[in-house]
Formats: C-alpha cells, structure tokens, sequence
C-alpha cells in the first residue's frame, strides 16, 4: 500500500507572543511539526504497520522545514518529498494545495493521502479537502481513526460536534486527521534518528512539477491577509462568594439583571 | 575552523529526550525524594528511545553516540530533574557502557549489555572503599586467580546504584589488586554482578539525589568467571581513569544545566516578586549575581562540550590521552562549585521560602553538592592540570 501524508512545519504556538500591533513576535519562536500532522503520520504508520506498504511524507515550504520531514522519517516514515522554490512564495491554501496536488500526481499513486486537519498557525483546515478535490478523489476530515482497509474500501471514524460517524470511502481517498483526547505523542528514537538521515529525502522545484504556473504562489491566491491581530481580552468575570444558597441567588438575578434569562 | 553548533541530527536528538523528560520526568522528578525510586515506566521510556548507555555500540543495543552526543541527553535530563536522580542513572551507565563496549570481552559484552540499554539491568561503577576514594592504588579489595575462575574479597563504598543492580539484575565494574607489589601496574578491572553469592548490600541514607540508590557492599569470597575481566589483568588501574573521564565530562554537563535552569527559575521569581515598590529585577545587586552566574554556567557548559568533543577526537586517534585528561580536569574543577553557588543565590532570592522543602532549588542543590566528591573531587581535578603543565616528575603522588 502506497501512503502519502501531507506536513507541515508551524511556529510553536504553545509560547507565542503579540507586539504592541497584534502581530506575532518570530523571533526566538521554535518551529515545530504541526501536532495535527505528527497524529496524522502516526494514523498513516499504524496503517502500514497493519497492512503493510510504504509512507512517503510531503510538504511544500522553505528549505528551513526540513528538520520537520527529518522528524517524521526518524518517527518511522520511508521517504520524505520536499518542494521548495521561491515561484511558491506567498502561496494561500488554494495555490498550496495545487502544487501539493501536482507533486502527488508526480509522485504517486498513493492508495490513500493523510494529512493534519488543520495546522495550529493558519487554523483553516483547507489543505487536506482541496487537495483532494484538486485530485478528483473523495475525502474526509475530522477522522479520528482509520478503522480498516477492505476490498478497496477505508472505513473511518469521524468527529462530528456530538457524536461521530463511520464513513466508507473508495480509494484512493483522503482523511484529515484530528487526534483524540489526550493522544500521547511519540517521540523519535535515538535510532530512529540515525536511520532518518540515510532515507530518501528528495527537493522539488516548481519545474518538477507539471502544471498551470500561473496557479502558483501570490499569483495563484486569491486570499488577502488584510488585518491580523489578538482577539479582545475577557473582562475579569464576576465572582459571588459566600453561602453556596445565597450566591445561587445572586447570580440569578445578576443573569435577570443582564437579561440572560427570565 | 571553529563551530559551536550541534548537527542537526543531535539537534533532533536533544528535541526529542527534552520532550519526553518534560512530559515524563519533569512531573514525577519531586516524588523520587519521596518514593526514593525512578519510576519503572521511565527506566522503559528511556530504554525504548534508546536513553540507557547509548554510548554502547548497536550490536549490544546501544546507540553508538559520541561524547557530545551523550552530552546532550545528559543535559536534557538534567534540566528535567532538579533531584539529579535520573541524569545520575544516566551519567554512570553512559560513561561506564563505554568502557564496558570498549574493553570487555564478547562475551560478556552480548551477556550484559543488550539487557543494560534494554533497561532490565543497572551498569554501575565500584571503585571507591571506605578509606580510597580519589586514591585508588589505595584499594584493598584483591582479585585472584584460581585454576579457571576468580575470587574477590573486599568492600565497596558510596557506590550509585547499589540497590538498582541488587534488586532488577546487573552489577558494577570494579576495580581491585591483583599483584600488589606491582602497584598501579598490579590493578585488575571486572564485572561484578551484584546478584553474586556473596555479595551483602548496604545503603547510605545521602543528602540528595534521592530517587538512585547510594551505598556499598562486602565481598566475600565471589567467583566471577575469566570473560568478566574487563581489559587484561594488570591495566585496571590505566583502563577505570577513561571511565572517570567521560563521567567528569557527562558531571560538568549536568552541572551547568542545573545551574542554567535555577537560575531561569529565579529569572521568573525576580519578575514577579516586589521589593519597596520594585520588582528583584529591577536591582543590580541581584542583576550582577545574575550576570556572574550566567557567564560562569555558561563557560562551563561550552567547556564541558569542549572536552567531550576532545575526548571524541581521542577515540578518533586525532587527540591524546593527556589532552583529554587535562581538558575534562578543567571542565570538572568548577562544575559543582558554580553550579552550587548559583543555586544557593537563586534561594537566596527567594527569601524564606528558599530555605523550605518546598523550593524546587533546594533539592537541586543537594544533587549538584554530590559532584564535589562522585568522580573526582575539584583537588584531584587540579593535580590532573598541574600534572600536565609541570610534568609527571612534579606530582607527589600516583
């Protein structure tokens, strides 16, 4: 079985801080595989493990990312694709996932595509569903867990707000992936470490790949960042304190008083 | 061409061991003082990362990291355990797994080895006697030989690890006479499984480092067969001082990192705590301590990698023995020192609370103040560098 899963490198978003303008300050900030991508490559692992195969990994940046595809071929992945070149600058998620989608056409065919469901800095959860619809095949996000593989045919289990659903797909397909509740990470192992830098790493240039360049980067985005900056802070909330009876009471009429309820 | 960085495969390395101390060590390190044990699911973390002496090479289930690269780890779990119990646990089967990978015998080395990186066993090291500690030709402990084993009588003292190898399996590389009169050229190293019949624990009640067990242990009459001899008979004494020298490495190491890391702690506290109106921070009386500390840990951090990359180049053939002793002496001589003096600042800033069990710093303290003895007090680290500079003729004493 041929699997490919898309990564992408992110700022560490656990320790990020705005300037007095709302813009985020880079510098000293870690870059990191994208948690959700890391959940996505070990769905794709256990996978292989299961069925057997190989698992490519993909990711479309500067060379600066490479330390997140080395991560993941020292988390077990075979062989690392990494398309790079300044005619992708300023690409949105559209031109993004178009070029993603030539070099999958270029390198595949791959039975079935991962990816994260989103990426902790952009959030919009684009990538993964035009990527497959760039490649014509069906797609699903929110998945939790790939359940089986039979006849052709993935069976996954996917988050909805209040509840889930299983969902079969033909393949080739894709599933964007969304880590369960307290999912334990791995961490790569001393030898997997070692055995990362003898494995296929292979760059791409915007020539590698076949396609309309008129797509690629700022030209090919039709979205403009206009404004970015910190949602308002929360005003510090009210506390009522003594007797649990007496306090009931008066967050009730407070609630009155505000108009929340009647 | 001079070049500080890491490679980028180290810098992988060092990204991963910190976050699997952050969520696997950084919660649990305080409860050691308590439970005076590693927790066995971390001992199984490490080993399957591949932590536990990956200096050893792959074919007994090492890693067959370098100096630096075993520099790094330790440095990453310094910084996640303030109580030094797991960079201890580390530091002695890095440095000692080496000596074992280098100068054992096959056998013994598919024997032991797979099941010390695998984490089943604890690889110690007993030099040291109650009345020899940095004067090892002072040893009393004697080997002999007898048709086609060895027996060894004696006692072992403030020896790490003593209750891990006694209770899951494992034993120590000691040192002993064999030919008396031979003096240094008279020492013969080995392992010594501390499961032996014959061998009777004991356990010292120690100020810190208190999840790793301390103590020693008498030796009466055991047997220990020929491929347990660890280089030839005669050159214990010659073959124990590169395991010293890697661990004084791996010590200098760790040191820094826990001073490094208190004082990021005391960052954070002069913050936030005021004084008369003003944050601690605010006061260049603390600022300077500060400055003096950071500068000091620093130095020493790049020392101490300096001498482990020496200690590199000598496996490599590109170094002496003599350089590499000289340099990990200098890394050494200081390392406790700075590190104790800038934790005992950081509690000093915190007031009274610096003074209660509660301080985090304390408990690094009483680890660190453990180095000023484990591996070579900071004298015999400055013996070593005059001996270098002066001449072997200017020592008074082997």
């Amino acid at each position: 079985m041929k699997i490919l899963v898309l990564v992408k490198q992110v700022p560490d978003t656990s320790d990020v801080k705005f300037d007095e303008r709302g813009v985020m300050i880079r510098e000293g900030i870690q870059s990191i595989l994208n948690m959700f991508d890391q959940y996505a490559l070990e769905e794709a692992l256990r996978i292989r493990e299961q069925y057997g195969g190989e698992v490519s990994v993909m990711t479309l940046a500067p060379e600066q990312a490479k330390s997140a595809l080395q991560k993941c071929l020292a988390l077990g992945a075979d062989k690392a694709y990494h398309i790079s070149d300044r005619a992708f600058g300023g690409s949105d998620t559209l031109a993004t996932s178009y070029a993603l989608s030539l070099a999958i056409q270029k390198t595949g065919p791959y039975d079935i595509i991962f990816a994260g469901n989103q990426a902790t800095d952009g959030d919009t959860g684009h990538i993964g569903p035009q990527v497959a619809e760039w490649l014509g095949i069906p797609h699903t996000s929110y998945v939790e867990k790939v359940e089986k593989i039979e006849n052709n045919v993935v069976t996954v289990k996917s988050l909805l707000e209040d509840g889930y659903r299983t969902i079969e797909m033909k393949l080739p397909a894709l599933v964007a992936c969304i880590p369960p509740p307290n999912f334990e990470y791995s961490n790569p192992t001393m030898s997997g470490i070692i055995k990362a830098k003898n494995k296929p790493y292979i760059w791409m240039k915007a020539d590698d790949i076949d396609g309309d360049k008129s797509k690629f980067g700022l030209n090919g985005s039709p979205t403009r960042v206009v404004k970015m900056y910190p949602p308002p802070k929360r005003e510090k909330g009210q506390i009522f304190t003594g007797d649990y009876r007496e306090a009931v009471r008066k967050i009730i009429e407070h609630l009155k008083e505000k108009k929340v309820i009647e | 061409m001079l070049d500080f960085t890491f490679t980028e495969e180290q810098e992988m390395i060092r990204e991963s061991v910190r976050d699997f101390a952050k969520k696997k060590i950084e919660p649990i390190a305080l409860k050691m003082e308590e439970t005076h044990k590693i927790p066995d699911e971390v001992i199984e973390g490490m080993a399957e990362l591949g932590l536990i002496a990956p200096t050893v090479s792959p074919e007994y289930g090492g890693q067959g990291f370098d100096p630096v690269t075993a520099g790094i780890i330790a440095e990453e779990l310094s910084r996640a355990d303030p109580t030094g119990s797991i960079p201890v646990f580390y530091l002695v089967q890095a440095s000692w797994g080496h000596v074992f990978n280098k100068y054992g015998t096959e056998e013994a080395k598919k024997e032991i080895l797979p099941n010390v990186t695998k984490g089943k066993w604890f690889l110690g090291i007993a030099t040291t006697e109650s009345d020899a500690g940095s004067d090892v030709l002072g040893t009393k402990t004697t080997i002999r030989k007898e048709g086609n084993k060895y027996i060894v009588n004696g006692e072992k003292m403030y020896i790490s690890g003593v209750r891990e190898a006694y209770t899951r399996g494992g034993g120590h590389i000691t040192i002993a006479k064999q030919f008396p009169e031979l003096g240094a050229k008279g020492m013969t190293l080995f392992y010594l499984p501390l499961q032996s019949k014959g061998i009777i624990p004991q356990y010292i009640d120690d100020l810190g480092r208190e999840g790793i067990s301390t103590g020693g242990f008498t030796i009466d009459n055991v047997e220990i067969p020929p491929h347990y001899i660890i280089g030839q008979e005669g050159k214990g004494f010659y073959i124990v001082h590169e395991g010293y020298e890697y661990a004084r490495g791996l010590i200098a190491v760790i040191s820094a990192a826990a001073g490094l890391k208190s004082l990021e702690r005391g960052m954070n506290y002069m913050k936030q705590r005021k004084a008369f109106g003003l944050p601690l921070a605010k006061f260049e009386a603390l600022q300077f301590k500060l400055a003096e500390h950071y500068t000091k840990l620093s130095y020493l951090r790049w020392g101490a990698y300096y001498a482990l990359w020496l200690y590199h180049q000598e496996m490599l053939g590109k170094a002496s023995r003599f350089e590499v002793s000289k340099a990990i002496a200098m890394a050494k001589m200081f390392a406790q020192e700075w590190a104790c003096d800038a934790i005992d600042d950081v509690m000093q800033w915190q007031g009274a609370f610096g003074y209660s069990k509660e301080c985090v710093d304390q408990v690094a303290w009483r680890a660190i103040r453990s180095f000023g003895w484990a591996e070579g007090t900071k004298e015999i680290m400055k013996v070593i560098v005059s001996r270098e500079l002066l001449g072997k003729e200017y020592i008074s004493y082997k």
